[in-house]
């Protein structure tokens, strides 16, 4: 294992029963990276970062977290790191403010400093305008912003998003990124998995692929695009054409080798 | 558009649908260890039920064969009445046993509202109350069939009547007590009445004790009455129509009858209401308005609790939040003080010195601490429960474990505590203060009985949880794992408690029953304490359950 890295696992494998939802995945993380993780449906992203961040035990491998083992240190892991999971794991019926508050004590922070970060918090997410609605009753992006403001209160220096941006509009998202970006340039180290592949191709400097549970790329835009293209060149009906650089979406699309359906094959729909 | 029959073939369908889907969920379910478990837990719960049920299906069968042979229909209405109650108030007193799934989640489907209707009638029949209710009066239907088989159409024409009163008004109490609790200008009104018609009770004690010194002719004239009013209620009714025909007088019968049915319709058309406005999308959630001008957030403080890590003062000030902002859960809390009007002045007060509370009201205050304890059962055996996807903060967050489970007891042992103390100041005013003893003697059995639940409740809430909505009432399943083993833990406790009582005053001598407690309370706690200082190493063991059950959609 390499203690230079954020994060690095080693033969991270996890299997259902039959199913190996994760097989064998080495990740290198470095200090500072916005590192983007994805996949297609099912190929086991949510599966790892609930391992990375201790809410599913691994079958077999490791897990190191800025140096630490998860396994043996889950508290001192866990007091540095923020997560947004999916399903962003609130408490409905807490208003806004009462769970930051919570939220802060929960990762040791007195009372004084929870209730001030609070408050900061609510006000740059833009949620401080209507302090006594509950959770429960927050639009699905306001729920993302506080998830996400929950996940980083204690200022950690690791932050993992599971699908940050599912379900968020435009100016959501860019509240978003730019505390993201903020959080970068401080030098903590964000790990994100994501379907949108423009927002990843926009914030992320490394990126991993992942695919039937294996990783099948990792390295930076620029390693994955120099690979893809050595390896095929040529088009191969996936809009690219030659002297033009490669989109993520083209890169993932020839990594996973994934095709478009083009013909009308559900005759009955409208 | 679609013609009447295709849209009848369609209900058929979508109802098959419906049956099937309930089948389908039973089966996958039993895929997991924890499904196979919950599915014997069903079956010994259903057991213990139907033995209920048969004993008493055969006193129903029994008592009404014997009125019916001796010519004394008219005294049906005594067999009527308890299981009328027993309909009702069952499902209120004991949540934790009540099964009436929510269907609100078919509402996505082109379902007619017909249809919708009479899923949830059907899921209501389900219910063990309903069940049980249902053998009771085939029990009393079987000992009228014997007793004059002439009668057996027409009483089986009024009984039928009768449970379908029933359980449109189980559903009905259901559904407008959830629309009632939803709303904090209702929850208020609510609350007013409560404490009004608990002031009033202290009227009615000192006043009926007078006229039991004295009798007169006007308590004479106040049970006339009584019978009378009784006579036009639904148990009432429906006695009546059997006795009526039975003594030949079909038109007065028929007119009770009809009575029945029309307030079976009325209270039908209560429930429609409310499921009419649950099918066209209601929410009930109070969202305030948005403000014009963006309100100031003050700087908001979380609780101190001296003595205690930060963390378990945080789980503790968001479980009493939660429960504040739950109508249902504050409704369940208060039972027993219901339970103690109930026992006071309800239809066992006709009773009055035979029932067990007059002959010995030192007991009062310990059997209503008892049931304060049982009516916890819901949060104590599922505490994690309402945090839903909430539960993945706490396996992502530093704190311990055991801290979080320390930080919901101790929300549970303060509930109990301000329950014990509303129990006490009842008692003081329906049966005269506590003995000094005997409140003493209450307390060291709690602080036995306590912790042993409170243990048995914490692997519960880890090895059998089940998600639930703290703002819906009487629509949620509790795990049959959870409910067996509440059950059997609370028997076990109360069992105790009751024999040493009973050695108590065996003895004359309450302290003894003191000492006993507190020895027995060393035992329970030491268990607590070993459970707690093991819940970090049990709630990793049991994460993927706990998170895939809590988190699902």
């Amino acid at each position: 294992m390499d203690s230079a890295h954020t994060i690095s696992t080693e033969g991270l494998t996890r299997r259902f029963g039959e199913l190996v939802a994760v097989d064998n995945v080495n990740l290198r993380v470095a200090p500072g990276q916005f590192f983007g993780f994805l996949g297609p449906n099912g190929a086991g992203k949510s599966t790892t970062i609930k391992m990375l961040t201790g809410l599913l035990a691994p079958s077999s491998g490791r897990i190191e977290i800025l140096g630490l083992d998860l396994v043996a240190h889950p508290v001192e892991v866990k007091r540095q790191i923020g997560v947004v999971p999916e399903g962003m794991a609130l408490f409905g019926r807490l208003t806004g403010a009462e769970f930051l508050s919570f939220a802060g004590r929960m990762y040791g922070l007195d009372r004084e400093t929870a209730a001030k970060r609070a408050a900061e918090l609510l006000e740059f997410m833009q949620l401080a305008g209507e302090p006594k609605k509950l959770v429960t009753d927050y639009s699905h992006g306001m729920q993302k912003k506080l998830a996400l403001a929950a996940a980083v209160i204690h200022g950690p220096k690791v932050l993992f998003l599971d699908e940050p941006f599912e379900g968020v509009d435009a100016i959501a998202a860019g509240t978003l990124k730019s505390m993201l970006q903020g959080m970068i340039t401080r030098g903590a180290t964000v790990f994100l998995t994501s379907h949108v592949l423009e927002i990843v191709e926009r914030l992320c400097s490394h990126v991993a692929i992942i695919h039937q549970g294996k990783l099948v790329a990792q390295g930076s835009l620029e390693e994955l695009r120099a690979g893809v293209e050595a390896q095929a060149p040529a088009a191969t009906g996936d809009g690219a054409t030659s002297g033009e650089k490669l989109t993520l979406e083209q890169i993932f699309l020839r990594i996973v080798g994934g095709t478009r359906r083009t013909e009308q094959e559900l005759s009955w729909l409208g | 558009m679609l013609s009447r029959t295709n849209i009848s073939v369609q209900r058929r369908g979508q109802l098959r649908a419906v049956a099937s889907l309930r089948w389908r969920m039973f089966v996958n379910g039993l895929r997991t260890t924890r499904g196979k478990t919950e599915l014997v837990s069903r079956v010994i719960v259903t057991l213990a039920f139907a033995l209920g049920g048969f004993g008493g299906f055969a006193a129903a069968a029994g008592v009404a064969w014997w009125l019916v042979s001796e010519d004394k229909a008219q005294f049906l209405v005594a067999l009527l009445w308890p299981i009328f109650f027993f309909w009702q108030v069952f499902p209120v007193m004991a949540t934790a046993f009540t099964n009436n799934p929510d269907s609100s989640d078919l509402l996505r489907f082109p379902l007619t509202y017909r249809s919708y209707f009479v899923i949830r009638l059907a899921y209501g029949f389900f219910d063990p109350a309903s069940a049980l209710g249902s053998v009771g009066l085939f029990g009393v239907f079987l000992g009228i069939s014997i007793a004059r088989p002439s009668l057996s159409l027409w009483a089986f024409a009024v009984l039928t009547t009768f449970a379908l009163f029933n359980l449109v008004l189980m559903q009905t109490v259901f559904a407008w007590v959830e629309r009632w609790l939803a709303q904090r200008r209702t929850r208020e009104i609510l609350g007013v009445l409560f404490i009004l018609f608990m002031l009033s009770f202290q009227l009615i004690g000192p006043m009926t004790q007078r006229f039991e010194r004295r009798p007169s002719p006007q308590l004479k004239r106040a049970a006339e009455i009584a019978g009378q009013v009784q006579g036009v209620l639904p148990p009432g009714l429906t006695g009546d129509a059997i006795a009526q025909v039975a003594h030949g007088e079909y038109l007065v019968g028929s007119t009770s009858l009809l009575f029945l049915a029309t307030l079976t319709v009325a209270i039908g058309y209560l429930l429609h209401l409310r499921l009419h406005r649950q099918f066209l999308g209601e929410n009930l959630s109070e969202a305030t308005a948005r403000p014009a001008v963006a309100e100031v957030q003050s700087l908001r403080m979380g609780w101190n609790l001296r003595g205690f890590a930060p963390s378990v003062a945080a789980v503790f000030e968001k479980e009493m939040r939660y429960l504040g902002r739950s109508g249902p859960m504050l409704l369940t809390l208060i039972m027993p003080l219901f339970m103690l009007l109930i026992f006071r002045l309800g239809p066992m007060s006709t009773m009055r010195h035979s029932t067990l509370l007059h002959r010995a009201p030192d007991l009062a205050f310990p059997g209503a601490v008892a049931y304060a304890l049982v009516v916890l059962t819901n949060l104590v055996y599922n505490s994690f429960g309402g945090d839903g996807a909430g539960v993945q903060f706490f396996y992502a967050s530093p704190a311990r474990f055991r801290q979080i489970v320390l930080g919901k007891n101790l929300t549970h042992a303060a509930i109990l505590a301000a329950d014990t103390i509303l129990a006490w100041i009842a008692v003081s005013f329906f049966y005269g203060p506590p003995a000094p003893a005997i409140s003493i003697a209450t307390l060291a059995g709690l602080l036995f009985a306590a912790p042993l639940n409170f243990t048995a409740g914490n692997l519960l809430s880890i090895y059998a949880p089940k998600k639930r909505d703290f703002a819906t009432f009487g629509r949620q399943n509790a795990s049959q794992t959870t409910v067996l083993a509440s059950l059997g833990v609370q028997l076990v406790t109360v069992g105790i408690g009751a024999a040493v009582f009973m050695i108590g005053r065996f003895y004359h001598n309450l302290w003894i029953a003191t000492a006993v407690f507190l020895g027995l309370s060393v035992i329970s706690m030491s268990l607590y304490v070993t459970v707690l200082g093991r819940m970090d190493d049990i709630a990793i063991e049991r994460r993927e359950t706990l998170i895939a059950e809590l988190c699902r959609a």
